[in-house]
């Protein structure tokens, strides 16, 4: 870990009211790694994805109590990310930090076709005229290996399954070449399969496109398939990070513990008529 | 959708009917329609007659109505267009920011709709001069708040939907949002308030004109009523005429509203 962070956040703290969403909150993503935040339902990981974006604070009450996100953007300065004026931050975001959301079926606007909407993308950031934005997107779909892509560019979104949509999202999300892509549980609305299909895609193209990758979700195999690093995060809180392989081999806190040893193992029922009661992690426990 | 309603498409030929005979007609014939045109009190399909009459100075009460409509739904069609244009963006301003500007704009609309309708309509008309253009804003001041609250509740309902908070995510600016990512899904709602508007705007124009604050020059269908109000007795299609193009379009605007709604509201069809 020599390299400098791509995206450092340092003792973020974040507020809904009198409820604090995030305390303290500390860890830095590399340049080309996949870091997943994993964590129950609940314990900050969306809420960690949408104030890099600076989108937390949108329609709720949710406050940016203290600390700073520092982003080395394109053109090699760095910024904080929360004092970062309006503008710099439309001009990073889709720009250098893209989202790809977790509900394929509603992040596409239905009036528009797909195509539509990627070509918007690219014509926000990249200055491109209409052809060249038409032809920057199908290429897009084709790296992202939707199938009839010049068709699909021509479909609106309720005409496309929910894999579809989702290879969409990407294509859209990384067409303007960002440093950073943020997935916010990429593939928890999509069937098994397709999350396979799905976590191979995102994995080559990070590849291709030397991006990093922040990836939520609460799937500890997911985390195994496609992670470097892992940040596991309980109740608001950081409650250890480390490499995949640390974390799967020996992790220290109980509650990381407790969340691998949720996941079913083949054979581990062997003998046993119902599967065993375990213990809940208490609060104390930390 | 649409086409299945049979409701709508009688609708939507009656409107049909209704604009070739305001503006398609009047240009076959284009006689004077202050004309003395037979004596005065010629009740309809008489021999030699005037086809629906004359009325109390002789003039011709088909020319009339025919050269009417088109004062009444322009001054309807400019009214609504007014009314949806300045009740969708209040309504988007308002939905879409909320707090404080949500508050203040939502009391000035609370204001404007508290106001009685036609009271005020009478007094700016009375004040400013009956003008086309003082009675579309009349119509349009005391109109708009109730496409206001349905745009607010409308952007309330899809901003926080998240292709609005994919479209933040790729850098799109407030306006943009605003005016291509949400409005043109509160559309269907917007088309079908218009529509049922410019009914409204319709009768209104017609109740102000009756009332004897329309443009005498132009006489519209409202108008044309007031003015042979007086001479029912004797003379009963002088008002019955007008007075059925006013309710025939206003039916057809209703029907094709309801046509529309039904069209886009899956909920509804086959009711």
């Amino acid at each position: 870990m020599a390299d400098k962070p791509l995206l450092s956040i340092r003792n973020l703290t974040v507020r809904f009211g009198t409820f604090t969403a995030l305390k303290d909150l500390s860890f830095d993503l590399y340049p080309g790694k996949t870091t997943a935040v994993v964590g129950e339902s609940g314990s900050g990981k969306s809420v960690t994805a949408l104030s890099v974006m600076r989108l937390v604070t949108l329609g709720t009450r949710a406050e940016i109590d203290s600390g700073e996100i520092l982003f080395q953007r394109k053109d090699g300065s760095e910024i904080d990310l929360i004092k970062a004026s309006e503008r710099e931050m439309r001009d990073i975001r889709g720009n250098e930090i893209s989202m790809v959301f977790q509900e394929p079926l509603t992040s596409l606007n239905p009036v528009y076709t797909t195509g539509n909407q990627v070509i918007e993308a690219i014509q926000l950031h990249q200055g491109l005229s209409k052809q060249e934005a038409y032809s920057k997107a199908l290429e897009m779909y084709e790296m992202v290996r939707i199938p009839r892509a010049e068709k699909v560019l021509s479909d609106y979104p309720h005409q496309l399954s929910g894999g579809m949509r989702q290879r969409v999202m990407i294509a859209m999300a990384l067409s303007c070449d960002p440093k950073l892509l943020i997935a916010d549980e990429p593939t928890t609305a999509l069937d098994v399969t397709i999350q396979a299909q799905m976590l191979g895609l995102m994995k080559d193209l990070q590849d291709q496109t030397g991006a990093s990758v922040m990836l939520i979700t609460h799937d500890m195999g997911v985390v195994a398939e496609v992670a470097d690093d892992i940040v596991v995060m309980k109740r608001s809180r950081v409650v250890e990070t480390g490499t995949v392989y640390d974390i799967f081999e020996k992790p220290t806190a109980k509650y990381t513990q407790a969340l691998l040893a949720s996941i079913p193992r083949l054979g581990s029922m062997t003998g046993k008529t119902e599967p065993e009661l375990f213990d809940l992690v208490q609060e104390e426990d930390e | 959708m649409f086409m299945a309603n049979k409701a709508a498409v009688f609708g939507a030929g009656l409107m049909i009917v209704i604009l070739f005979v305001s503006y398609i007609l009047p240009l076959f014939f284009s006689a004077d329609k202050f004309a003395y045109a037979g004596k005065r009190h010629t009740a309809p399909f008489t021999d030699g007659g005037p086809l629906l009459g004359t009325d109390y100075l002789g003039r011709d009460v088909a020319l009339i109505v025919m050269h009417g409509g088109s004062t009444t739904l322009e001054v309807a069609g400019f009214a609504a267009l007014l009314i949806v244009t300045v009740g969708a963006l209040i309504g988007a301003l308002a939905g879409y920011y909320g707090g404080i500007i949500d508050r203040t704009l939502m009391k000035v609309t609370e204001f404007f709709q508290v106001l009685p309708g036609l009271l005020f309509a009478l007094v700016v008309v009375a004040l400013f001069g009956a003008s086309t253009t003082t009675i579309v804003l009349a119509i349009g001041v005391i109109s708009w708040p109730p496409i206001a609250r349905q745009t607010r509740s409308e952007f309330l309902k899809q901003k926080n939907l998240e292709y609005v908070k994919a479209a933040r995510s790729i850098g799109a600016s407030n306006a943009r949002i605003i005016l291509l990512t949400i409005l043109p899904n509160t559309l269907p709602v917007l088309i079908v308030q218009a529509t049922l508007t410019m009914g409204a705007a319709i009768l209104f124009e017609a109740g102000l004109a009756f009332l004897g604050l329309g443009d005498p020059d132009s006489l519209s269908w409202g108008y044309y009523v007031g003015l042979n109000r007086q001479y029912f007795l004797v003379n009963w299609w002088g008002v019955t005429f007008p007075g059925l193009m006013v309710f025939l379009t206003v039916l057809s605007l209703s029907l094709i509203g309801d046509g529309i709604q039904d069209a886009i509201n899956p909920k509804l069809r086959g009711r």
